[in-house]
C-alpha cells in the first residue's frame, strides 16, 4: 500500500506546522558561568540571527585570542530559513499528497537537517575553539577553547553549557513524531501484509 | 490501541530527555560561610575591634578606616580630594594641600596604603599613599588621621608603583606607570623608543617629624612600572619592581603590551644609589613640584614650589640595577617576611615564578646575565628562580604572607584567593571570592612580622551581593579567617570608592596615641581667637576679618554689621572647647565653597563673598548641645558703598554699642 | 614641672570612676593616701566630688596666681561666665568663693562630668542654666590659679 492512515497524515500535518515555530523561538542556547557571572551569561542561535549577551561573550574571549562572533561569520543563517520551509512545505505535502514516499523523503531530510546542524556546529566550534589569534594577551600554552557540543564543560574560569532551547525542543518533538509515524506505517503495513497473507 | 500505548512511550521518553537536559546545567556559584562565622565577626556594642583596617579609597581620593573583623566604617580621611564635609580643601588653612605645580588640583586616584615601619615591623606612626593621576604621595598621621604632607613626584607620568617604603621608612618610593618624555617635550607618540623614559623617586622621609623630600630619581628606559616592594632582613638595601610593556607600546596596550613572554622585574641597590649620590654622579635637572605640609602648631598647610631633583642614569651606572625576566606582565611584586623570596604575578601567566634573592646575588657575583637591555645586565631566569608555582589559578595579582610561611595571592580572572606555603611552593587551599579579587590583606602582610589571622579581599566586582542601587554599587570586600589550615570565609563588607590596596594594624598600636583635642593654649593660627575677648571684626580695605569663637551654644560675635556687597569676609572660628568630641561646625547661607568642621581648640577659615543685600544667617552644623540650635547668628550686608558702620556683639541687644565686643 | 602646691592633698577617686583623669600625683599625694570614702565624704562637707579635698587660702593673695587665673579664664571660662552677677550660659561668678567651698570650685573646674552626674548642688546649676558645663581640661594648678582670681574677683585682698 502507498498510502498513509489518517491518523498518521494528521501526525505529519502537526510535525510539520510545529516546526514553524523555529521562526519565532530560538533554536539553541550556549549558557556560561564564571565567579564572577554568578548570574550567568547566555547566546542564544535563532534561525537567521544571534541574541544574548554575544558582544559581553566576544569581549572576554578575545583575551584568549578568539574571534569576535558575528551574525555574519555564519552564512548557513542566510538558507537556514529555506531549508526549514522546504522541510515544512514537504511534510505538509505528505500530509495532502497521502504518499507513503513522502513520509520517507520527510524524515530523511528532518533527520538530515538535524544530524547536519549539529555536524556544522561541531565544526565552527573547533574552530572558534583552536583558530587563536597567537597575538592575544593570555596564550596558554596546548589549551584549546572549543565550546561543548551538548552538556557543560570547564573552560578556564568559565563553565560552558551547550544544549537545544525551545525550539530546539519544538523542533525533536516534530522529528519524533515524523520519525514515530513512519515507525507506526511500517510495522502497521508489516502487519497488513501478514493478515492479507493469511486472508488469502 | 497498541499505537497509543508506543505515542505515549515516545512522549515520555522525549520528556524525560528534557529533563535530564536541564539537569546537566551546572548551578551557580554557592555561598556559604561556615561554622560560627556571626560569633567571631561580631563586636558586641561598645567594644572595640581589634585591627584598623586602612583602605585606599581609589578613585575618590580618601582613605577609609574601617574595623577588622566588624567590617564597621569609622572614618574617611580626604586626602588628595576635597572634603565638603570638613572643609579639606575648601577652609583657607587647607587649601594650600592641594596645591600641584598645575595649580589647585582638587582630586586623584589613590591607590596604595603603606604603613610606616621600623625594623621591618609596623610602628604605627604614619600611613603614606599615593595619588596615581597627577602623580604626588601624602604622609597621614597615626594620631590625628589627617593628611599632613603632599609631595608632587615631577618627571612621572602616573604615580602607580608607590609608595612603598624600606624596612626603616628611610624611602618610599614613586615609580611611574607611565613612561614619558622628560621635560615637558612636544614630541611625536610614535618616537617612544627615542625619547619616552621611565623614572623613579626615592622619597627620604624623616625620621622624627616623617617630612618627605625627594632624594634621587632613577632614570630607566621607556616602559611602564606597575608595583614595588621593598627588601627586608637580608635584602634590606634593594628594592623590586615589576614592569610592563617591555615591549615598548604606545598604542593599544592590551594587545601590543602583551607580547612577550617575559617582562621584567627591576631589581634596585639603592645603597649603591646613595653611593652613586655621595660619589656626586647624579645630574641636577631643573622641574617644578609642589610640596605642601600641614602644621598641627598653626592648624594650616603651606604650599612650597621645589625646582630641581638630582637624577642617577641606570643606563650609565652600573652594578646598581638588574633586571630578571617575569613571565607575562608581572603586577604583583612581593617580598616575603624574610625577605628572601621574591613573588612575580605575571597576570596573564599560567604559573608564578618565585625569584630567591641569594640566588640573585650569586647570579650577579658569577655574572650570569643573558643579555643586557639598554646597557642594564638581564639575570638568566633559571638563575633567579626559586622555583614555580605550578596552576596556581588565572589572573594572578598580589600576594600578602602570614606568619606561618604561607602565601596568599589573589586571582582576578579566576576569582579566588590562593593559599600556598612560600618554601615547597605547594597549593595548600583556595576559597572563592566574589567577585574578581584585586588586592588583598593580611594584617602585617607586608611586614617582617604579619599579624595574621584574617586575610581580606577586595573585589573588583559587587553584583548581586548587596541591596541594588541602580548602576552604581558599593564595592564590596571579604573577610577571611586564616588561622586554620582552610580558609573562611566570614563576613562581606561594603566599602567606598574602589578600594585598592590595604593594610591592617592591630588597634592596639594605634589608639592609645590618638589626638583627643587641641590645647587651646598651643594653638599658634594667627587668626586664633583664644577666649571671647579677643573676638573681633577688622577690615583691612574690602577684606574683612572676623576672629569668631565658638563655644557650646554659642557663636562670638553673633550679630555682624558693616560689611558690603564685594567684600571679601573671612571667618576665623575658633573652637574654644577642650572636651573629647565636642567639634563645632561652621555654614553660612549661600557660601560656595563648603562648611568647616573645627576641633576643639582648633581654628580653621571659610571665606565668603555676599553677592547680594539682606542679612544672612549662620549656625553651627554639628549637633553640639541641648541648644544646638540656638547656635547660630546674622551678618547684615549693606550694599556696595553704603558705610554702614562696623558693628559686632553676642548677648548684648542692640543699643547703638558700635565697635564693642561684649 | 609646675609649682608645688603643699596645702592641697589627694583624695583617691573611689573605685568606681569609670576614667581616672590623669593625677599630677607627686604634688598632691603629701598629706594623705588612698581614702575610699573621700568622695562621700566630700559630698557630704560641700567639696564636691574630685581629687581635692583640702585648699589652704593664704591672705594677701597670690598675685603670680591672679595673672596666670586671669589669662585662663580668658581662654578657657569667659564664653559663658561673666564675672559680675549676671547669668550668661552658666553664672556670673560675682561671689562665688562665698557661695562655695575652695575644694568645691576647684573639682567643679578640673572634674566637671563626675560633678554634673554626681554631685547635687552642680546638678541644681545644671538644672538652672540647662547648658552642660564643658570639661575645659582645666589642670589642678589652673584651677588653683582661676580660684585666686575669683577670690580677687569678689573683693579679697
Amino acid at each position: 500500500m502507498k498510502t498513509l492512515k489518517p491518523s498518521s497524515r494528521w501526525a505529519i500535518a502537526l510535525s510539520a506546522l510545529l516546526m514553524v515555530s523555529a521562526y519565532f523561538v530560538p533554536l539553541w542556547q550556549i549558557l556560561m558561568w564564571a565567579p564572577q557571572y554568578p548570574e550567568g551569561l547566555e547566546m542564544k542561535i535563532w534561525i537567521n540571527t544571534l541574541t544574548g549577551n554575544v558582544k559581553i561573550i566576544s569581549a572576554l574571549n578575545h583575551y584568549i585570542g578568539m574571534k569576535h562572533i558575528e551574525v555574519s561569520m555564519f552564512p548557513e543563517f542566510s538558507y537556514m530559513i529555506y531549508i526549514v520551509g522546504l522541510i515544512i512545505g514537504v511534510g505538509l505535502l505528505t500530509a495532502l499528497a497521502n504518499k507513503k514516499i513522502l513520509l520517507w523523503i520527510y524524515v530523511f531530510l528532518i533527520l538530515g537537517a538535524g544530524v547536519g546542524a549539529l555536524v556544522d556546529f561541531y565544526l565552527w566550534g573547533y574552530d572558534y575553539g583552536h583558530n587563536l589569534d597567537p597575538t592575544a594577551p593570555i596564550v596558554v600554552p596546548g589549551m584549546s577553547y572549543q565550546p561543548p557540543l551538548i552538556g557543560t564543560k570547564q573552560l578556564l574560569n568559565f563553565t560552558a553549557f551547550s544544549g537545544p532551547d525551545v525550539g530546539g525542543w519544538i523542533f525533536m518533538v516534530a522529528g519524533v513524531l515524523a520519525v514515530g509515524t513512519l515507525a507506526v506505517e511500517f510495522f502497521l503495513s508489516r502487519k497488513k501484509i501478514a493478515v492479507s497473507a493469511t486472508l488469502h | 490501541m497498541k499505537t497509543t500505548i508506543d505515542r505515549i512511550t515516545i512522549a515520555l521518553l522525549a520528556t524525560l530527555m528534557a529533563v535530564a537536559f536541564y539537569q546537566c546545567k551546572p548551578k551557580g556559584p554557592a555561598e556559604v560561610t561556615i561554622g560560627d562565622a556571626a560569633a567571631q565577626v561580631y563586636v558586641a556594642p561598645g567594644k572595640y575591634d581589634e585591627f584598623y583596617n586602612i583602605v585606599s579609597g581609589g578613585f575618590n581620593g580618601q582613605i577609609g578606616v574601617y574595623g577588622i573583623p566588624s567590617g564597621r566604617l569609622f572614618r574617611i580621611i580626604p586626602v588628595f580630594s576635597l572634603s565638603p564635609e570638613s572643609g579639606y580643601g575648601f577652609s583657607e588653612e587647607t587649601k594650600p594641600m592641594l596645591n600641584t605645580s598645575k595649580g589647585e588640583v582638587p582630586w586623584d586616584d589613590l591607590h596604595h596604603i603603606a604603613l610606616s615601619t621600623t625594623k621591618g615591623e609596623h610602628d604605627g606612626r604614619w600611613i603614606f599613599a599615593n595619588g596615581n593621576n597627577t602623580p604626588r604621595v601624602a604622609r597621614v598621621s597615626f594620631k590625628s588621621f589627617r593628611t599632613e604632607e603632599i609631595l608632587e613626584i615631577p618627571n612621572s607620568g602616573g604615580n602607580h608603583s608607590s609608595p612603598f617604603i624600606t624596612e626603616n621608612t628611610e624611602y618610599l618610593v614613586a615609580g611611574t606607570r607611565f613612561s614619558v618624555p622628560m621635560g615637558n617635550k612636544d614630541v611625536p607618540i610614535n618616537s617612544y623608543k627615542e625619547n619616552f623614559k621611565g623614572s623613579i623617586s626615592f622619597v627620604k622621609v624623616d625620621p622624627q617629624t616623617g617630612h618627605m623630600s625627594i632624594a634621587f630619581q632613577l632614570r630607566t628606559p621607556g616602559f611602564n612600572f606597575d608595583l614595588s616592594r621593598a627588601g627586608k632582613g637580608p635584602s634590606h638595601g634593594w628594592f623590586f619592581f615589576s614592569c610592563y610593556n617591555t615591549e615598548q607600546a604606545y598604542t593599544l596596550l592590551e594587545v601590543n603590551a602583551s607580547q612577550k613572554d617575559k617582562d621584567f622585574i627591576m631589581a634596585v641597590n639603592w645603597k649603591k644609589a646613595e653611593e652613586y649620590l655621595a660619589q656626586g654622579k647624579g645630574r641636577i635637572e631643573k622641574v617644578k613640584y609642589a610640596h605642601n605640609i600641614y602644621s598641627e602648631k598653626t592648624h594650616s598647610a603651606t604650599s612650597t614650589m621645589e625646582t630641581e631633583v638630582t637624577v642617577l642614569d641606570i643606563e650609565q651606572l652600573p652594578d646598581m640595577v638588574y633586571f630578571i625576566p617575569c613571565p607575562k606582565s608581572p603586577h604583583g611584586c612581593d617580598v616575603d617576611p624574610t625577605g628572601e623570596y621574591i613573588v612575580g604575578s605575571g597576570k596573564l601567566a599560567a604559573m608564578m615564578p618565585v625569584f630567591s634573592f641569594s640566588k640573585i646575588q650569586n647570579a650577579i657575583a658569577k655574572k650570569e646575565f643573558e643579555g643586557d637591555f639598554n646597557g642594564v645586565p638581564v639575570i638568566k631566569y633559571e638563575s633567579a628562580l626559586h622555583g614555580e608555582v605550578k596552576k596556581p589559578g588565572l589572573g594572578p595579582l598580589h600576594t600578602e604572607f602570614d606568619e606561618k610561611g604561607n602565601a596568599y595571592t589573589s586571582f582576578f580572572v579566576s576569582s579566588e584567593i590562593v593559599k600556598w606555603n612560600v618554601k615547597t611552593l605547594e597549593i595548600l587551599d583556595r576559597v572563592p571570592t566574589y567577585y574578581s579579587i584585586g588586592h588583598l590583606s593580611v594584617p602585617g602582610g607586608p611586614t617582617s612580622k604579619p599579624h595574621g589571622k584574617y586575610v581580606i579581599a577586595y573585589n573588583k566586582i559587587t553584583k548581586d551581593r548587596y541591596l541594588p542601587t541602580g548602576p552604581e554599587l558599593t564595592q564590596s570586600a571579604q573577610l577571611y579567617d586564616i588561622s586554620g589550615e582552610k580558609m573562611k570565609l566570614l563576613l562581606d563588607f561594603p566599602t567606598t570608592g574602589e578600594p585598592h590596596y590595604a593594610e591592617a594594624i592591630p588597634a592596639s598600636m594605634i589608639t592609645a596615641n590618638s589626638t583627643k583635642i587641641y590645647k587651646i593654649e598651643e594653638n599658634e593660627n594667627p587668626f586664633a581667637a583664644k577666649g571671647e575677648a579677643q573676638a573681633r571684626v577688622e577690615r583691612k580695605g574690602n577684606q574683612v576679618h572676623v576672629y569668631m569663637t565658638a563655644i557650646r551654644s554659642h557663636l562670638t560675635p553673633d550679630n555682624i554689621e558693616g560689611v558690603n556687597v564685594g567684600d571679601e569676609i573671612y571667618f576665623h572660628v575658633t573652637n574654644l572647647e577642650q572636651d573629647w568630641d565636642v567639634p563645632h561646625g561652621f555654614a553660612i547661607k549661600g557660601a560656595t565653597n563648603a562648611e568647616i568642621l573645627i576641633m576643639p581648640g582648633e581654628t580653621q577659615t571659610l571665606k565668603y563673598k555676599p553677592t547680594e543685600v539682606g542679612v544672612v544667617p549662620f549656625y553651627c552644623t554639628d549637633f553640639c548641645s541641648a541648644l544646638h540650635q540656638e547656635m547660630s547668628g546674622y551678618l547684615r550686608v549693606s550694599a556696595a558703598g553704603v558705610k554702614t558702620p562696623l558693628k559686632f556683639s553676642t548677648g548684648v541687644p542692640d543699643d547703638a554699642t558700635s565697635g564693642a565686643g561684649k | 614641672m609646675k609649682k608645688i602646691i603643699p596645702f592641697l592633698v589627694l583624695g583617691m577617686l573611689a573605685a568606681c570612676a569609670p576614667d581616672k583623669p590623669k593625677q599630677d600625683t607627686e604634688e598632691y599625694a603629701q598629706e594623705e593616701t588612698s581614702k575610699p570614702n573621700a568622695v562621700a565624704e566630700n559630698a557630704m562637707t560641700g567639696k564636691g566630688l574630685g581629687q581635692v579635698t583640702h585648699v589652704t587660702l593664704n591672705t594677701p593673695l597670690e598675685g603670680e596666681r591672679i595673672g596666670r587665673g586671669k589669662a585662663v579664664y580668658e581662654m578657657k571660662c569667659q564664653a559663658c561666665h561673666k564675672l559680675n552677677d549676671q547669668r550668661v550660659v552658666g553664672p556670673g561668678w560675682s561671689g562665688v568663693t562665698k557661695r562655695r567651698t575652695p575644694e568645691w570650685i576647684m573639682n567643679m573646674v578640673t572634674n566637671t562630668d563626675m560633678m554634673l552626674d554626681k554631685d547635687p548642688e552642680a546638678q541644681k546649676l545644671l538644672e538652672l542654666c540647662l547648658t552642660r558645663m564643658p570639661n575645659q581640661n582645666v589642670s589642678i594648678g589652673d584651677a588653683r590659679d582661676i580660684l585666686e582670681f575669683m577670690r580677687q574677683n569678689d573683693g579679697e585682698k
